[in-house]
């Protein structure tokens, strides 16, 4: 048995990079050279690779600031961590995921961003921008977002003669489920969702249908009538027999977008860059239709992923850093130049009027999916985090295996779960509507 | 007199400087990187730290909420159950595989021996992706054979397993992966302890008209006994500190039911950034391992009759 033990297994939680979008050139000069750095820059894969190609046109504006993009591993949130106890080491900016912005930013080792972005709040979904605000001051700027549909292969759906219009809300989705798997004769199952990646589409359902974990003073607010009917949609999921035990970004999954065994991927916007990925020659055959509602008339997208910029408290070029961060995340040419390039959806919701949003993209067999995926983004409901996020995601995620092996009552389970997060985060429990 | 010896000894050291310089960078790393941590983490079992705000103190805290975390219970109890359910195959197998190996007459004995060892220095992250396609519920080799016996036995049929779905079978999935891992590493121990026993015991016992299982009972397991406790130690350490293996299978999923202890800290330390709590666990675990570890080796001198 091995001796080495888990130092050096960091990171992990680089998953979905994110998208990015923007306002018009806003207070973005057009040409400054009064402000000279070198600046240090951490993100991941895409995300790093979209920020270095906005560097001609950033030094377009800012001649006298020179970026130096580094692309960062699964260990970056580790370094990160590192350098922000040792005081020195940490880039001048660095990407976080939005679930991870919440942790960092009330630690006082970020820049106070408040009064530099006041003036760009309006302009990004508020459901992220939530997330970057502690005590009514701003840590972080949001990047991409992940708003979520349903991915579908044409060929299968032409196959069994499906309408995917016919699709309004889960019951719809389920029932179609049935059809495919009677017709396949079994081969072909409407999703995969495997016990591990229950919390994924939990996170998914509860932000649809505006339940959650937390309220906006962090208390707990699991026991909700909505958390409750996410349940309900998951387990009819789970026991109508269309959903494979296939975990997400597995390599049968992976493999799934190349065959038959899985129909459908409801998913957000960023698993359009992974299919494109690894199934690149599936183009064309791919479509994407609106998450289902809960009821007929309810909210047809959520949210999954997605990122954010920030500055650490300890550089020394904090004017310039800003600078570029306000050219990447909050300037229209810039984020739709990133969604362009590299599929990162942006939070900026006033990119969602320029015209590349209405074009047909090839990828999906010439769907208008980017206008499909904008629709409505403005009313997902916040999802409260707070710097416990990560460690209540992962006791719900254990809770939501046993609900589902022993079949556990909904009411039982979120009662269960709201005693263990009370216990173990030491929050209080929200009165209202909840109790 | 005191004068004199620190005098001496100021002198001694001055007169072999070149020697404690030569061995310098072994024992600057190991307080750098050995004593430091150690000590710091000790200091962290005390404080409750973010790694992010100021350390503060809170006593033996961390240690009285270990006695009331069921997280923490519940790692303990699979890295335990875990533990029972590999290591009797897998030392038996490591035995056997030694035994055979040892034989003087085996060809390729050589490229034998580096197949069976061969596991424990593949990458996990190639094993994970392997395994993961074996013990796929739905297209995996194992389930496939299931079927395939199902099929060809006309009663007994087995429902096909969901090796990494379920809590139930979880556990003996990480167990299998481990046995097929680790046997090869304890083979090679137990192959040098085999080879440590002089033949003239054997001889000897040959001419007294000992058979093969009456020497194996009388000469090779008494004299085994010193590998198979240090074999048993090692197994004990790295099943309490086990990460690579349970975290690229199952991420100690479904629920929790293949988290074991190492995962757990991951988790505490990583995920939830609690670093004193993490630093707590680990010490009282680390006693708990240390004086587990001077029992077992209460057993390690070889008897003979």
């Amino acid at each position: 048995m091995s001796l080495r033990c888990f130092t050096g297994f960091l990171g992990l939680l680089a998953c979905a990079a994110g998208c990015t979008a923007s306002v018009s050139g806003a207070d973005v000069s057009i040409q400054d050279t009064a402000v000279k750095a070198s600046l240090e820059v951490w993100g991941w894969n895409i995300a790093a690779a979209s920020l270095e190609k906005l560097l001609p046109t950033f030094n377009e504006r800012y001649p006298d600031i020179n970026v130096s993009i580094h692309m960062s591993g699964t260990d970056m949130q580790s370094r990160f961590l590192l350098s922000l106890v040792a005081g020195v080491g940490a880039p001048d900016i660095s990407q976080l995921q939005l679930v991870d912005a919440p942790r960092f930013g009330p630690s006082g080792r970020m820049m106070d961003l408040t009064d530099l972005a006041a003036k760009y709040e309006k302009r990004f979904s508020p459901a992220f921008w939530r997330n970057c605000v502690h005590n009514g001051r701003v840590y972080a700027i949001p990047w991409d977002m992940g708003p979520c549909a349903v991915f579908y292969k044409r060929d299968l759906f032409a196959r069994y003669a499906i309408d995917p219009d016919t699709i309004e809300t889960w019951d719809d989705y389920i029932a179609v489920g049935r059809r495919i798997v009677a017709l396949s004769n079994g081969q072909t199952r409407m999703l995969a969702l495997a016990t591990q990646g229950l919390i994924g589409t939990f996170e998914i359902l509860i932000q649809q249908v505006g339940g959650g974990v937390f309220d906006e003073q962090g208390r707990i607010i699991i026991r909700s009538p909505e958390n409750a009917a996410a349940l309900e949609i998951l387990r009819g999921l789970l026991t109508s027999g269309i959903a494979t035990p296939v975990d997400v970004f597995s390599h049968e999954y992976l493999a799934s977008l190349q065959n038959d065994t899985i129909a459908t991927y409801p998913m957000a916007v960023w698993f359009g860059g992974s299919i494109k990925d690894y199934a690149e020659p599936t183009a064309g055959n791919w479509g994407v239709f609106r998450l289902p509602a809960f009821y007929p008339g309810g909210l047809r997208t959520s949210n999954l992923g997605g990122s954010v910029l920030v500055i650490p408290e300890q550089g020394e070029q904090k004017e310039a850093a800003w600078k570029f961060v306000e050219y990447a995340l909050c300037t229209e040419e810039a984020q739709l130049a990133q969604y362009r390039n590299f599929d990162l959806f942006p939070c900026l919701m006033t990119t969602f009027d320029d015209p590349f949003f209405d074009e047909p993209d090839p990828f999906y067999g010439g769907q208008r999916v980017r206008r499909l995926f904008a629709t409505d983004i403005e009313k997902i409901p916040v999802l409260n985090r707070t710097e416990d996020w990560n460690q209540a995601l992962r006791y719900i995620g254990q809770g939501l295996s046993q609900w589902h092996d022993k079949r556990l009552d909904h009411s039982a389970f979120l009662q269960d779960m709201e005693r263990k997060l009370q216990r173990r985060l030491g929050r209080d429990v929200a009165p209202g509507p909840s109790q | 007199m005191s004068q004199k010896y620190h005098m001496s000894l100021r002198h001694r050291l001055w007169q072999n400087r070149y020697f404690y310089i030569f061995i310098s960078p072994f024992f600057t790393i190991f307080i750098l990187f050995g004593i430091y941590p150690l000590a710091f983490s000790l200091y962290l079992s005390f404080v409750k730290w973010d790694g992010l705000t100021p350390a503060t103190f809170v006593g033996l805290e961390n240690f009285l909420t270990l006695f009331q975390d069921d997280e923490f219970h519940a790692s303990l109890w699979n890295t335990v159950a875990i533990g029972a359910i590999y290591i009797a195959p897998m030392f038996l197998l490591a035995f056997l595989f030694a035994q055979i190996l040892n034989s003087e007459r085996l060809p390729l004995r050589g490229l034998l021996r580096t197949s069976v060892f061969l596991p424990c220095i593949t990458p996990m992250v190639v094993i994970a992706i392997v395994f993961s396609l074996l013990y796929s519920a739905e297209s995996g080799l194992f389930n496939f054979l299931i079927k395939v016996g199902n099929a060809m036995l006309p009663w007994g049929k087995i429902d096909p397993i969901p090796w990494l779905e379920s809590e139930r079978w979880s556990k003996v999935s990480v167990s299998i992966l481990l046995v097929w891992r680790w046997t090869g590493y304890n083979m090679v121990l137990m192959l040098a302890g085999l080879q440590g026993i002089p033949l003239q015991l054997y001889e000897a016992a040959t001419i007294d008209g000992a058979g093969r299982w009456r020497q194996m009972w009388h000469i090779t397991l008494p004299l085994m006994r010193p590998t198979f406790v240090f074999c048993g130690i090692m197994s004990l350490i790295g099943t309490f500190y086990m990460f690579d293996e349970v975290f690229v299978l199952t991420r100690g999923g479904p629920g929790m039911s293949s988290t074991n202890f190492g995962l757990f800290l991951f988790n505490q330390a990583f995920t939830d950034f609690r670093f004193g709590y993490a630093s707590a666990a680990a010490y009282t675990v680390a006693v708990g391992v240390f004086l587990t570890s001077l029992i077992i080796l209460r057993w390690r001198k070889p008897r003979t009759d």
